[in-house]
């Protein structure tokens, strides 16, 4: 960090969408050689000053300063001559190309009006070594693990001669080992002189990969600090605007009957040998980086995957995973991690998309009334304290994820499942809505009595979230934690 | 001000916050009818006659009635390029039937077949897991030999079973009462019934719709069969209006379906249409034909209109998307 040239200087950045100011006069600036976390929750307006730093949109007021010269705005060829680059959650790559014609993607060296394929391999393994990863250039990118497409992304940054990259929060998808690969690129990129920009809801990561942590709330920049001089609990106060609780594990209880007992089962690829219970009332959470088997034993419990071997009863009856449809009539739920494409419906209605498993419930020969529908809604609306501006019939692609993922989670609770399977329940959700999610999870599963199984790759999740938890690598149970046992610290031993 | 609106959230009412941000999607479809007939009316003395829009509407029906599964196909995301080819065969088959063994048996024969056909592709696209637009389109050329098969490539008279087709309860052609009759169910199913719902949750995403619990197979399968009954019952009508069944008389039906659809503002990705909207489109395209042959224009012009029409229906409804995502 000897380095301390200014790459981009951002000033007192306003931006108003419709006459409504989302952001209040905002400072960023990024040096070479720097990483800067930008924290915040949804709607803070983290995404729109990036947008104004890449150029996808004009700031309302404010200053841009680049090597002396002041903008009022930059436009995309601007910032793309200044070699800012984006580095989406989405992957934006080609699956069916090559890892080296990614890397490329669009813009190919040619001779002669051909591909010169040797000049690309040679620039493409040139690239990932000096990020110092080791994938093979002819490997389909589709075959790839989301972590190595995310270099892959990189790479192609740094091919387009990028100074400063933002990442929006890249470590959302990824395991434990990614993230820390990851870092291990950007302090790569660090030593080089790039700088970053780097968006994120997981505040462990802030002291690990940045120099800077900046925090927005409301569209104002509430706290510019060095990050080693940060501890979280400011960071927390800092987003939310209030001294919240700490971590407190959550009072432990459960049922006395069994409300789902797996024995022995594996499907012969990903998990192995897998054996627990879980009583009525209470969250069992399966702990395990991506990967690990955690996901693929509850797609497994729920119909959408083949087991091989190993039984399941439900209270006590013998249960055969057969598909999702007869899962949900035995009242089974699933809350999938992909919301977008396994979860929402994202052009129906907030009320269809929260009683679309009770339909069958609701249904009086073959009649579904409205009414049920938004009645559903309004309960679970109130219980869950999900904001939809506009009502039951609010498409639900226009809420927030934490309130989408709300709407979810209120649809297996209407169905009345007797077991609920979770699997990264809060994905792309931020802080604040976490914490009501965990709140809501626990306390519907001690008043209907409704088992609770969830695989996480997020150990703050499973201390704030589980009654038990077990330790899931390498497909198989490593370790078992029960009450106050339940530790980050000893998460993180147990899975690596 | 402020009040009002927070009770309408708290109530959950469908209030008017939704409807001033959205163009309502029958609006145009409104202006546009109302546009065409009245030019068709300037142009032509024919064309504002209680005996022509009864001949609109009569047309119309044949369509229309095909129009109301296929609609719930293509909400679902699916498509139905078989309808024509199957209405040929089922006008086939009912007129030789008809012939040697009577009105009963043939309208058997007709349903069955339809029936059969429509097994036929709910098998091949839910069970074997084809794609459905290459399927029908197997089946619309494989159906059309079939019709040309069964009277050796000619047309066959039917005798004494005119009433389908041309029967005129209460002055009014029956076609446009079967078609009325089965518009009416086919809203209610598609708005008040859990099928309908299913219908628009498979449409607007698969996958999700599988996990939820939703028997979408079974509701794909249903809704094939519906659409190749109702083909052969549009055969069965028209060759009744003709008096003859035709190898060629289903020609181009599967792209005046489409067109009326989509028209109505069904999308071909599935989750969005409705049938008040597909009943407009099919009044705009059935208006559009009846205004051309009453101006005289030659039935080639038809044809090219008809075609230029789809791309339009399919280009509007890409800017009616654009223009939403960018006011909501």
């Amino acid at each position: 960090m000897s380095n301390t040239t200014e790459l981009i200087r951002l000033e007192g950045i306003k931006k108003s969408y419709n006459s409504v100011e989302v952001l209040h006069g905002v400072d960023l600036s990024v040096n070479a050689g720097e990483v800067i976390a930008l924290l915040g929750e949804n709607g803070a307006g983290k995404s729109t000053l990036v947008k104004v730093l890449a150029g996808d949109i004009p700031p309302t007021e404010g200053v841009i300063k680049v090597n002396g010269a002041e903008f009022s705005r930059l436009d995309v060829f601007q910032a793309r001559e200044l070699g800012i680059r984006m580095i989406f959650q989405e992957l934006n790559d080609a699956p069916a190309l090559t890892v080296a014609e990614n890397i490329f993607l669009g813009q190919w060296p040619t001779s002669g009006g051909k591909i010169a394929w040797k000049e690309l391999k040679a620039k493409a393994k040139e690239v990932l070594d000096r990020l110092e990863v080791d994938i093979p250039l002819d490997a389909e990118a589709g075959s790839l693990r989301v972590g190595e497409r995310q270099l892959l992304e990189i790479a192609r940054a740094l091919i387009q001669n990028a100074k400063i990259l933002v990442l929006d929060e890249p470590s959302a998808a990824l395991s434990n080992i990614e993230v820390e690969r990851l870092f291990k690129v950007m302090d790569q990129l660090k030593a080089q002189g790039v700088g970053m920009v780097y968006i994120t809801h997981r505040l462990d990561e802030v002291n690990r990969v940045a120099d800077r942590v900046q925090v927005l709330r409301d569209g104002n920049s509430v706290l510019n600090e060095v990050a080693q001089e940060v501890s979280r609990e400011e960071l927390v106060t800092a987003m939310l605007g209030h001294a919240t609780a700490q971590n407190v594990r959550p009072v432990v209880s459960k049922g006395d009957t069994r409300a789902l007992v797996v024995n022995n089962l594996s499907d012969g690829q990903v998990f192995n040998d897998i054996s627990f219970d879980v009583h009525q009332g209470e969250v069992l959470c399966l702990f395990g980086k991506i990967g690990s088997g955690t996901s693929e034993i509850l797609e497994s419990i729920f119909g959408l995957r083949p087991l091989k071997s190993g039984e399941i009863s439900m209270y006590g009856e013998k249960f055969t995973p057969k598909s999702p449809q007869d899962s949900t009539s035995k009242k089974v739920g699933y809350l999938p991690a992909d919301r977008q494409r396994l979860g929402s419906f994202a052009i129906r209605s907030v009320a269809q998309n929260l009683a679309v498993s009770s339909w069958d419930r609701m249904a009086k020969f073959g009649f579904v009334k409205s009414a049920d529908e938004e009645k559903a809604y309004g309960t679970w609306q109130e219980a869950l304290s999900i904001s939809s501006r506009r009502g039951p019939s609010q498409e639900i692609s226009t809420l927030s994820g934490g309130n989408q993922q709300k709407v979810l989670l209120g649809r297996w609770f209407e169905a009345k499942v007797n077991v609920l399977l979770l699997v990264e329940p809060t994905r792309g959700v931020d802080v604040g809505a976490r914490r009501d999610i965990y709140e809501i999870i626990r306390k519907q599963a001690k008043e209907s009595n409704m088992a609770v199984l969830v695989a996480t790759s997020d150990y703050e999740e499973v201390v704030l979230l589980a009654d038990r938890a077990l330790v899931i690598s390498r497909g198989a149970i490593s370790a078992e934690f029960t009450d106050d046992l339940v530790q980050a610290s000893k998460l993180i031993e147990a899975s690596s | 001000m402020i009040k009002n609106r927070a009770k309408s959230v708290t109530a959950g009412t469908e209030d008017g916050a939704k409807k001033s941000r959205k163009i309502p999607e029958t609006a145009p479809l409104i202006a546009v009818l109302v546009l065409m007939m009245m030019y068709f009316s300037i142009a032509s003395e024919y064309f504002f006659q209680v005996e022509n829009f009864r001949n609109i509407l009569a047309n119309a029906a044949v369509t229309g009635i095909v129009c109301i599964p296929s609609t719930f196909l293509i909400i679902a995301g699916h498509i139905d390029l078989s309808v024509g080819s199957a209405a040929a065969v089922s006008g086939m088959m009912l007129a030789q039937v008809v012939n040697s063994q009577g009105v009963a048996l043939g309208m058997l024969a007709v349903l069955a077949f339809g029936l059969v056909f429509g097994c036929f592709n709910g098998f091949l696209v839910t069970v074997v897991g084809v794609n459905s637009l290459i399927t029908t389109l197997g089946g619309l050329g494989f159906l059309y030999g079939v019709a040309l098969l069964i009277g050796n490539g000619q047309t066959v008279g039917m005798n004494d079973f005119e009433w389908l087709g041309t029967a005129q309860p209460l002055k009014i052609p029956l076609p446009i009462i079967i078609f009325a009759v089965i518009a009416l169910l086919g809203a209610i199913t598609l708005r008040y019934t859990k099928f309908g719902r299913s219908i628009y949750a498979i449409g607007s995403n698969p996958n999700a719709a599988r996990v939820v619990g939703i028997r979408s197979n079974r509701i794909i399968f249903q809704t094939f069969i519906l659409s190749a009954v109702a083909s052969a019952l549009a055969g069965a009508v028209l060759t009744s209006q003709l008096s003859a069944g035709s190898p060629n008389s289903g020609l181009g039906l599967e792209l005046q379906v489409v067109t009326a659809i989509v028209l109505g503002g069904a999308s071909l990705a599935g989750g969005r249409g409705s049938i008040l909207g597909t009943v407009l489109g099919l009044l705009i395209v059935g208006i559009l034909n009846n205004g051309l042959i009453l101006m005289d224009v030659p039935t080639f012009w038809q044809r090219i209109a008809q075609g230029l029409m789809l791309i339009l229906a399919v280009s509007f409804d890409s800017i009616r998307a654009k223009l939403n995502s960018t006011r909501s």
